[in-house]
């Protein structure tokens, strides 16, 4: 098959994960507003059949492209939003509650369409592009956008059940507010480690393409902006025992800059990540 | 002067400074950084200029408030990690007892109750156990059987070393940035330049761009010399993007390539002056005193475009069109787009541009403090790592007078989570055991 072909199976696979998704988050709503768990159990099950696709459409488009899928807005908005639904199925398995989809399944339908709104097209790489410490860095930074996007998904559901305390539904579906808040920290934490990893391996990679490993481009700077942002959250968190709405209220805060430096300062304020 | 140093190394002036710098950044991103007064006044109001102008937000992460910031948050660093290293130490080294964990953990944090408690231990992946007698805390009884184990001894040290880590960045760049040398030298293959002040020469032995079949570039190579011009000692090496080379502890980087062609004058057809000049420099014409040559632009497949303005087709040599600008005397005579084997006249000078050809310009730096900087950064990643997920956890069983036994755990984060790990533990622990018992007691009825 030649690469065109892989990109043309890429485009239906990536357009049905859009769909999957879509129906995932529309499934998840009237889960939420019928209060049925056949609505839950299916959006669910699509959730995790989108995932597949979507990884799917990431491998033909590394086939198609010859290179991993991480090095223009597309290709990034895709993988983001892949990187937001493995967390959030690592999270689901592991701390089992269904409910936590109806926030994460907004998020990433908002991601990926935003990904289906940028240029598709497969262009060879500028030769400062072509380093394994890219790969290294983008790669590690799906997986820390990916988990702040869970945390902020657990932070609003934590903020909401406060307001639906008189709800048996919420007191069934949706862990307690201690838990909730436990698993906003466990996914703040992971992201943060990579966040770091994205900062450093970033630096690594400026230095032997530019020559300079940190010179204040308004993403570096954005990225040191939301690293400091987790780093006060997980400080007052750890030392002062800042828990329960006001961490809640902190993590929402932080993916705000996640996503203002993610999209953001590339329409704002370009500067030598203006391809990214 | 003990009650300000404890002020200055506490977590609430970190954590104002923090936030500090997030304004000072978000002020750094959104401001155009490094223009001239002149601009700030035209772009923003009166008012808002000298404010801009007034607090260095024009430079903000040279400025001195900057700096005296991140000196600052260095002390607290430094502070915050002297202070507690001694604290850490003693932890680590006698504060893992089951003697000091009853102490200070002996009441209301009992997880659960078990019959093989050794077992329990394994399972929860405790694996240096300790067995003692000791005296419980409630002193209902004495020498009270017990086990005790600790894991993860090494995680109290997590956010210590990520201090130190950050210290070690900061400190690094900032050394860096103070002492740290960057030079530019461009030129075509077989150019020799100063570098910068120093006793070295860089020769440009070759510059090759390698181009992709959508003609595209796939990478851009110099091979360089440098010399030592005291001592006539040489280095070679190749620098490509993404592959600096290091010559005499200097790094040479790709920069970036631009056209460069050969001219020539000629006065009365005697070849008079000729030198390699790259788009966008300036030649004085030596024999004519006041006139000077401007070489503006290049157009390796020159045509013009549908605005009457001059643009390349393609990045091969098809067509070369060179953009010249002439003066006399500061004043411009005229502009053009010179076609190859075309001629300035003036008065009695000829002047040709040829052999158009690539040139590149290498940036050559020396960070004395990049490694500092580097050994900072792996320590936070390391610090984090320690911090996130390698937890310190202790359990430690007390048997009772009846015989049972009474399994105390605690994690410092997630402590909650790590009682319900070793409940979990303990009922996967029992129904294997009934299972087990059940195999056997069938086993036993078949025989």
């Amino acid at each position: 098959m030649s690469s065109d072909q892989f990109l043309q199976i890429e485009n239906v696979l990536f357009t049905i994960a859009m769909a999957g998704y879509l129906a995932a988050m529309v499934l998840y709503a009237l889960f939420l507003v019928f209060r049925k768990d056949v609505f839950g159990i299916w959006a669910g099950h699509i959730t995790a059949a989108a995932f597949a696709v979507h990884t799917a459409a990431l491998v033909t488009r590394t086939i198609g492209a010859g290179r991993l899928p991480l090095s223009n807005q597309y290709e990034f908005a895709t993988s983001f939003a892949w990187g937001i639904c493995a967390c959030f199925l690592i999270f689901l398995w592991k701390y089992r509650f269904r409910a936590l989809g109806a926030f994460v399944t907004p998020v990433i339908f908002i991601v990926i369409a935003y990904a289906a709104m940028q240029s598709k097209e497969v262009r060879e790489l500028m030769p400062a592009l072509r380093s394994n410490w890219l790969v290294l860095h983008v790669s590690s930074a799906i997986i820390s956008y990916g988990a702040f996007g869970v945390s902020f998904a657990v932070s609003l559901m934590f903020l909401i059940r406060g307001k639906m305390s008189g709800s048996t539904f919420w007191q069934e579906h949706v862990p307690e507010e201690k838990r909730l808040d436990l698993i906003s920290y466990r996914a703040v934490s992971l992201g943060f480690l990579f966040l770091t990893f994205v900062m450093v391996s970033g630096a690594i990679w400026a230095e032997r393409a530019w020559g300079s490993y940190w010179s204040w481009d308004p993403k570096e700077t954005w990225s040191l902006i939301t690293w400091i942002i987790y780093a006060i959250y997980l400080h007052l968190r750890i030392s002062k025992g800042w828990k329960g709405k006001s961490a809640a209220i902190f993590a929402v805060i932080g993916f705000i800059c996640v996503i203002f430096t993610y999209i953001g300062v590339n329409i704002f304020l370009p500067g030598i990540h203006s391809y990214a | 002067m003990k009650k300000t140093l404890r002020a200055v190394f506490s977590m609430r002036t970190a954590l104002i400074l923090l936030g500090i710098l997030v304004i000072a950044c978000v002020a750094g991103s959104v401001i155009p950084q490094g223009e001239e007064a002149a601009w700030y006044m035209s772009a923003y109001s009166r008012q808002a200029a000298g404010a801009i102008l007034a607090l260095g937000l024009d430079d903000v992460f040279h400025c001195p408030w900057f700096i005296a910031l991140a000196v600052f948050l260095c002390l607290n660093l430094l502070g915050c990690n002297l202070v507690r290293f001694p604290q850490l130490f003693r932890q680590f080294k006698e504060g893992f007892t089951p003697e000091r964990f009853l102490k200070a953990r002996g009441k209301g944090e009992a997880v659960t109750a078990c019959t093989d408690p050794e077992a329990l231990f394994a399972a929860c992946g405790f694996r240096n156990v300790h067995k003692t007698v000791v005296q419980a805390a409630d002193g209902a009884q004495t020498d009270t059987p017990c086990i005790y184990a600790v894991k993860n001894k090494a995680g109290i040290w997590g956010a210590w070393v990520c201090h130190l880590g950050m210290l070690i960045v900061i400190l690094g760049f900032g050394l860096g940035q103070m002492l740290q040398v960057q030079y530019a030298v461009y030129g075509v293959p077989g150019q020799t330049k100063q570098v910068g002040d120093t006793d070295y020469t860089l020769t440009i032995d070759d510059f090759t761009v390698e181009l992709r079949e959508d003609d595209t570039v796939e990478q851009y190579t110099a091979a360089i010399t440098m010399t030592d011009t005291r001592t006539g000692e040489t280095q070679s090496g190749e620098t490509s993007v993404n592959h600096p080379a290091t010559l005499f502890g200097m790094r040479c980087y790709q920069n970036s390539t631009g056209w460069a062609a050969d001219i020539r004058v000629y006065k009365d057809e005697e070849l008079i002056q000729e030198e390699v000049l790259c788009a966008g420099e300036t030649m004085d014409i030596e024999d004519a005193e006041g006139l000077s040559l401007a070489f503006s632009a290049f157009y390796p497949d020159y045509e013009q475009g549908p605005d009457g303005m001059p643009r390349t087709a393609s990045g091969k040599l098809n067509n070369p069109g060179y953009l010249y600008r002439l003066f006399y005397q500061g004043e411009m005579l005229g502009m053009n787009v010179l076609m190859e084997k075309e001629a300035i006249t003036v008065d009695a000078y000829t002047i040709i541009f040829t052999d158009p050809q690539s040139y590149t310009l290498i940036q050559i730096k020396r960070d004395p403090f990049t490694w500092l900087a580097g050994i900072g950064a792996a320590l936070v990643m390391a610090g984090l790592f320690l911090a996130f997920y390698l937890r310190t956890a202790e359990l430690c069983a007390l048997r009772g007078a009846d015989g049972s036994w009474q399994v105390m755990g605690y994690s410092r984060k997630g402590g909650e989570e790590f009682a319900g790990m070793v409940r979990e533990k303990r009922e996967e622990l029992e129904a294997e055991k009934t299972s087990h018992g059940k195999e056997k007691g069938e086993a036993g009825d078949e025989q």
